[in-house]
């Protein structure tokens, strides 16, 4: 037979995640120089002491690492070596007049219509800046002429940085485990952990297999929603994504009944007064939200010292 | 200089399927890891160390393995991350046990590409100045390598389509891959298109698994084991980035990683009697069954039929695959092809080679040698 | 049993908080040409290798070896990459040094980089948490780095001060680090007097955020010779982890580096650490946590470590300096630290350091890890 998790989940629907990031990459010399360019409509490629030209330009050999001797101009024309279409967009190499490589981008034509050999020429698009797009993609030119590689006297300062982002989304499962511990939370606003092995105290949040004996763990078991501060330090800085004003506290809180830590915050009137107030060892509450809960650890709006 | 000898002691798998709806990563890991014992009269007291793969992209998560080490039963061992398929996990836990330092090592493999995007998993692997904006990925890259294919070696995608669906009922035979409708080659051929010449079921499915593999030094596989499998010879091979720049026709990194491979087990790809090979598509499989010796270029169909070495019993990677444990199923697949034959018809088959591939058009290729 | 592996070649980036000027794969290159060139040796002279970096969301590429081969004119080599968060270097280290060990090369290339610049640091290090359970709360990693602390600091004295002192020293011991990019020198009153970030954190308790590459030459004994008469041998090397939620977690003694020293200096034959090592290179993503590796690492017993640091004995005359090349203060490259600290031992062990050698430099201690501080390891090297 084959494993399987053992025990039954609660049907949920699975929980939505984002990671949504902004970036600043750095194309490098070649790729800055090719990207700068484009505004001329110029098509930079790169030449190696060997002769051998490569577009678009690259700061290395795809073949053995090496540095090209200097930058050129391609031509805007050159032959269809393959293709293929994918989501409705043909992408072919190309390989542009003079060059020793293939140019993979899109084919401005149906695929029915294309054939490996045929001639072909950039098609700009003039909306498009520091960007390869600036190509539209390559369109069938059967009477385009040859063109040549030519020097490249002048050229544009590399790009140093262009903006990217990234946004990824995912459609995480519960699974048996967090299932059941959200579903409680939602229906009964408690925290239900599973017993380690042996021992009445809960892992929160629960699994199949205790982390340290790899045994199995054992019952459920409701945890409070009163516990102490195992670690908290005081937040007194901006960072992209963050949700909550500072200063406050970021608490790893052990539950009453539980052994593992989960992660909160605390609200503060100032920092030096919550320095004194809130450390290790300090007892906390939970403060629940009003309204609905969701069945996420965010139905807990934040924790509370209690005090004396 | 021989390698001298790491056994296969043990293996577990989930079953493969599209989405395990109902099972987390931590799930289907402490699943895999917690069976792979069964039967062995070892514990995961015995294991020294944990390698695993998997994907902070597919996972959603950074350093995953991070978040995972319980699962993994690693707490207070040893254990490393490859960010690559399983086949160099394991790479890695020979290597470890051949060096001394350690016996008994547990490699761990495990997807869930159901909860994320898998083209962007893909794409994101192409540099993002001239590839990544032009949408190059890994659907574009085996749509290219099919109609060279195709051009090159006068088959046809009926021919394609033929060996798709036979290795979907090989899989589903084997009942490890969870399949609602068994595809046949018009099925395959009438599937929406992935990236002409193929269509999506031409193209490796992406499913939900993990997998577990317990390898151990010479005399404690001999002692913990009936029958064990040792890994007699390993290579490995990345191309160049550009898929562009890379020999067409032809996957030259998974036959330098062959011929290393082969050169450690003092045998060539003619001695085997089974191979579990990866591919990203039909082509690649194709590409990869030639690239291993097993068949000249644009002859790979044929090495399918042939039956001289059988390939793919377990069905490869084009009905399953667990991106970034496939290689590692394969290792699993035929060390239990090899340490029990009386499981799988075929007589009795005692040499196997086992491949691997990651990256954009199988940019990586990773061969084993197995033998009992 | 295992053969023996040596450092014989090495090269890092004169690291920056941003370079315009190269690509991630450029940045990697520059390192991978200053280690073959001190190794005496051309790519081709390379079996394997080895790359690492920080998770794939700090700079936007997944699997980016697989851009970095072309880079570093790797085409049909053996290539893995390796991950382990901050660690990274340190365990594509290890990996190499089992692939050399393990007898399945002879020569290999371990590279190690991030280029921080290009994202959002701390937000994509929030990614490291369970998106269920905590990913919201989740302020980087120096939230919980600075929570951590806060644990320590009542129970084994892990002060403020303390912490100040070796921000200062670090910073200090950076100016001499030609490859470091932050170099000015801070009194522990300006360390205490800094803004708190994430309390008791300070922002002088915290490193740079740095573009960064650093490469090694790994090699077996037989070929050594051919780059080095004096390479930098491995003793000992090990990296264990901890589940980062199990139950009763100790959040004092590090128990995963713990393990890790013990199983080295069996290796290594240490049995005195304090005065066996001439040289000791740890990676302090904040001041606070050289503190927690004085002790995990048996440098003093657990609640001393507050003393050691005020003792004068850790700074670059004392009688077990640690990080004189700075350490992090003076650049974070995050992935590529672990290989940083493996070079500035080994150049102290080979007897050529640049700019701040230990005079008679025999042995030395590295320690590196990553994660939510649950993943550690640590090297002794000798000449």
């Amino acid at each position: 037979m084959f494993s399987a998790p053992d025990s039954y989940p609660i049907d949920l629907p699975t929980f939505h995640s984002e990671i949504n990031l902004p970036y600043t990459l750095t194309p490098g010399r070649a790729a800055g120089i090719f990207l700068a360019e484009v505004k001329n409509r110029r098509i930079v490629a790169s030449r190696f002491a060997s002769g051998q030209v490569v577009a678009p330009a690259q700061d290395f050999s795809s073949t053995n690492g090496e540095e090209p001797e200097a930058f050129v101009e391609a031509p805007q024309t050159g032959v269809l070596t393959a293709f293929t279409r994918v989501d409705g967009h043909v992408i072919g190499f190309i390989r542009l007049d003079g060059c020793d490589n293939d140019f993979a981008h899109r084919i401005l034509a149906e695929l029915d219509d294309i054939a490996i050999g045929q001639r072909v020429e950039a098609e700009w698009d003039d909306s498009v800046e520091q960007s390869v797009l600036a190509i539209k993609g390559f369109r069938i030119a059967p009477d385009a002429p040859v063109g040549t590689v030519k020097p490249l006297e002048t050229m544009e300062e590399p790009l140093g940085v262009i903006p990217y982002a990234m946004k990824l989304d995912y459609e995480h499962a519960y699974g048996p485990y967090y299932g059941r511990m959200f579903d409680e939370i939602r229906e009964n606003g408690r925290f239900m952990g599973v017993r380690s092995p042996g021992s009445d105290i809960a892992l929160l949040p629960p699994r199949e297999i205790d982390d340290v004996t790899h045994g199995r763990t054992g019952t459920w078991k409701a945890c409070a929603d009163t516990g102490t501060i195992r670690g908290c330090s005081i937040i007194n800085m901006e960072v992209y994504g963050q949700t909550r004003k500072v200063p406050y506290v970021y608490a790893e809180i052990v539950l009453d009944g539980a052994s593992t830590r989960m992660i909160h915050v605390i609200e503060i009137d100032s920092l030096e007064e919550a320095k004194e107030r809130i450390k290790p060892g300090t007892r906390v509450r939970a403060v629940w939200t009003q309204g609905e809960r969701q069945g996420r650890v965010s139905d807990i709006e934040r924790f509370e010292v209690i005090e004396g | 200089m021989a390698l001298s000898k790491v056994g296969v002691v043990a293996t577990a798998q989930t079953e493969f399927r599209p989405a395990w709806n109902n099972a987390q990563h931590i799930d289907l890991i402490s699943s895999v890891v917690t069976s792979v014992f069964k039967g062995s009269g070892l514990t995961i007291d015995d294991v020294d160390f944990i390698i695993d793969s998997g994907s902070d992209v597919l996972d959603g998560r950074s350093i995953s393995n991070c978040g995972f080490l319980g699962a993994l039963g690693a707490h207070h061992k040893e254990e490393a991350r490859v960010e690559e398929d399983g086949l160099w996990a394991a790479l890695y836990g020979v290597n470890k046990i051949r060096a001394g330092s350690s016996s008994v090592g547990l490699i761990v493999a495990y997807s869930k590409p159901s909860e994320s995007n898998v083209d962007l998993y893909w794409n994101a692997q192409v540099e993002p100045f001239y590839q990544r904006p032009v949408g190059f990925g890994q659907r574009a890259a085996n749509g290219i390598m099919a109609q060279r294919y195709l051009a090159d070696s006068g088959l046809s995608s009926r021919d394609l389509a033929d060996l798709v669906a036979d290795r979907w009922a090989a899989a589903a035979a084997s009942g490890k891959v969870s399949i609602d409708a068994l595809p046949d080659a018009d099925a395959v051929l009438a599937a929406k298109e992935g990236a002409a010449p193929l269509t999506e079921l031409m193209f490796a499915r992406p499913v939900d698994g993990a997998v577990a593999v317990l390898i151990a030094r010479e005399d404690i596989a001999r002692r913990v084991s009936r029958n064990p499998a040792f890994i007699t010879g390993m290579g490995t091979s990345m191309d160049t980035h550009s898929v562009a720049a890379r020999e067409a026709g032809r996957l030259s990194s998974a036959a330098t990683a062959a011929a290393m491979a082969y050169r450690n087990a003092g045998w060539t790809s003619a001695d085997a009697d089974i191979a579990e090979i990866s591919g990203s598509s039909v082509i690649g499989e194709l590409l990869a069954i030639e690239a291993l010796g097993l068949a000249a270029a644009g002859k790979g169909l044929s090495a399918t039929r042939d039956g001289k070495v059988a390939i793919n019993r377990s069905g490869g990677a084009l009905p399953a695959d667990p991106i970034m444990a496939t290689g590692l199923v394969r290792l699993a697949e035929a060390s239990r092809q090899l340490s029990q034959p009386e499981t799988s018809s075929g007589g009795a088959p005692s040499r196997a080679i086992v491949h691997g591939a990651g990256g954009v058009g199988m940019q990586n290729n990773c061969v084993f040698t197995l033998e009992v | 049993m295992g053969r023996h592996v040596g450092i014989v070649g090495v090269g890092q980036t004169h690291h920056a908080r941003r370079r315009t000027d190269v690509s991630q794969a450029g940045l990697v290159r520059e390192a991978v040409d200053r280690a073959l060139a001190d190794a005496k040796l051309s790519m081709e002279d390379i079996d394997t290798v080895v790359v690492a970096t920080g998770p794939v969301l700090f700079a936007a590429v997944n699997q980016p070896e697989k851009w970095v081969v072309d880079a570093i004119g790797a085409q049909g080599k053996s290539v893995v990459r390796l991950t382990s968060g901050g660690g990274a270097g340190f365990a594509g280290a290890l990996a190499g040094y089992y692939q050399v060990a393990g007898g399945f090369s002879e020569r290999t290339l371990v590279v190690a980089y991030d280029k921080l610049s290009e994202g959002q640091l701390q937000y994509s290090i929030s990614t490291l948490y369970d998106p269920f359970w905590g990913r919201e709360f989740a302020v980087g990693i120096m939230g919980f780095s600075a929570a951590y602390w806060r644990a320590r600091m009542d129970v084994l004295g892990h002060t403020e001060e303390a912490a100040a002192m070796v921000a200062a020293k670090n910073r200090k011991n950076a100016i001499a680090n030609p490859y470091a990019h932050v170099k000015k020198e801070v009194s522990v009153e300006d360390v205490l007097n800094s803004k708190p970030l994430c309390w008791p954190i300070k922002l002088l308790d915290v490193p740079p955020i740095s573009d960064g590459a650093a490469a090694i030459v790994l090699s077996s004994e037989k070929m050594a010779h051919h780059s080095t008469s004096r390479p930098a041998w491995i003793r000992g090397m090990a990296y264990c982890c901890e589940a980062d939620n199990a139950p009763e977690r100790s959040l004092m003694l590090s128990e995963p580096l713990a393990i890790a020293s013990r199983q080295v200096y069996r290796a290594a034959g240490i049995t005195n650490p304090r005065r066996q090592f001439d040289v000791v290179e740890v990676q302090e993503p904040y001041s606070c946590f050289e503190l927690n590796y004085y002790e995990s690492l048996g440098l003093c017993p657990p609640g001393q470590a507050a003393d050691l640091i005020a003792s004068g004995a850790t700074q670059l005359d004392g009688d077990i300096p640690v990080n004189p090349s700075g350490g992090c203060m003076g650049a974070n490259p995050i992935g590529a630290v672990g290989v940083i600290r493996l070079i500035e031992a080994a150049t102290q062990v080979m007897g050529r350091n640049e700019t701040h050698q230990i005079k008679d430099a025999k042995t030395a201690l590295v320690q590196s890890g990553g994660g939510w501080a649950n993943l550690r390891g640590c090297a002794v090297l000798s000449a």
